[in-house]
């Protein structure tokens, strides 16, 4: 067993990089030794709060953990400044998921004007890095300017539905 | 698949199709996910959603606080010395000392890692 990974108790070395690559300067290296290692805390941080998670829902005598189950793990186990970003993003994506297919265009394209209107970007962007920039203001205070960052660099995939991978995960419930 | 097509081309440019707009992959967090415990039962379909973001920031702070750890030591190149300093310093990553010590990982680093994180929940 020594040695052996198993790949599928990882998340992907390219995926988790390039994650790693949004914080870290330009010439910046990563030894492959801290790339293995950081896979392996992703799973146990996965780990860790599912199994919090799973226990809440044992005493409370529900048999599917839930989001909010997570969220509630996260909190218990000092991860609350993840939490608040966190409900939030679920919150956009029920809202975007709620939508019947027919209004998903309707939508998308009012979701700019929408989101320009509580905020005043410093420069300007284009109406797609719009989407972007509201993320980034909206989230700053609680997540002391680190999920900023993230939003900056990776909006379009935090914050836009695609709807294909929900509803795969719809039809396939455990 | 035309108009996923479109949007995934408008809104979500530079995102791995494979993965949506999510950049880690919902299926293997959940693989995961049932693995933490036999007796997890069922996932609902939000929940590897949440977790696809809440990775993004676990791997963006462990990264930051690493990279300090790194220009520290007046070095370029982040090595897991620099994520096992970065672990020790911070009391939320507590769960992840055994896993950052040991010196490869087995199935009894597994077994110690799960007394590990018992051993924390007890205190």
């Amino acid at each position: 067993m020594a040695g052996v990974r198993e790949q599928d108790q990882y998340m992907p070395i390219a995926n988790v990089i390039r994650i790693m690559r949004r914080i870290l300067p330009a010439h910046a290296k990563i030894s492959d030794d801290a790339k293995e290692t950081i896979q392996e805390c992703v799973s146990e941080y996965i780990s860790f709060i599912t199994a919090e998670a799973n226990e809440r829902c044992q005493r409370e005598q529900r048999k599917t953990v839930t989001a909010e189950d997570v969220l509630w793990a996260m909190e218990k186990l000092g991860f609350d400044n993840y939490a608040h970003p966190l409900s939030l993003y679920l919150h956009r994506y029920r809202k975007t998921e709620g939508e019947p297919a027919s209004a998903r265009r309707a939508s998308a394209s009012a979701s700019p004007s929408m989101q320009m209107h509580p905020r005043t970007h410093p420069h300007s962007h284009p109406p797609n890095y719009s989407h972007h920039g509201f993320g980034m203001f909206d989230f700053d205070p609680s997540s002391q300017g680190f999920y900023r960052d993230d939003a900056s660099s990776s909006g379009s995939g935090g914050f836009v539905a695609s709807f294909d991978p929900y509803a795969n995960i719809k039809r396939d419930p455990l | 698949m035309r108009q996923a097509g479109a949007y995934s081309g408008l809104l979500c440019g530079g995102v791995s199709g494979r993965t949506g707009p999510h950049s880690l992959p919902l299926a293997r967090i959940k693989k995961i996910m049932k693995n933490s415990g036999e007796d997890v039962k069922m996932i609902s379909g939000e929940a590897p959603i949440i977790f696809s973001k809440a990775c993004e920031l676990f791997i963006e702070e462990l990264t930051r606080r690493s990279w300090i750890m790194a220009i520290q030591g007046k070095r370029r190149t982040l090595h897991k010395e620099d994520l096992a300093s970065a672990v020790i310093a911070t009391d939320i990553f507590d769960f992840l000392i055994t896993l950052v010590s040991s010196s490869e990982s087995h199935a009894v680093g597994g077994a110690t890692n799960v007394m590990e994180v018992e051993t924390i929940d007890c205190s």
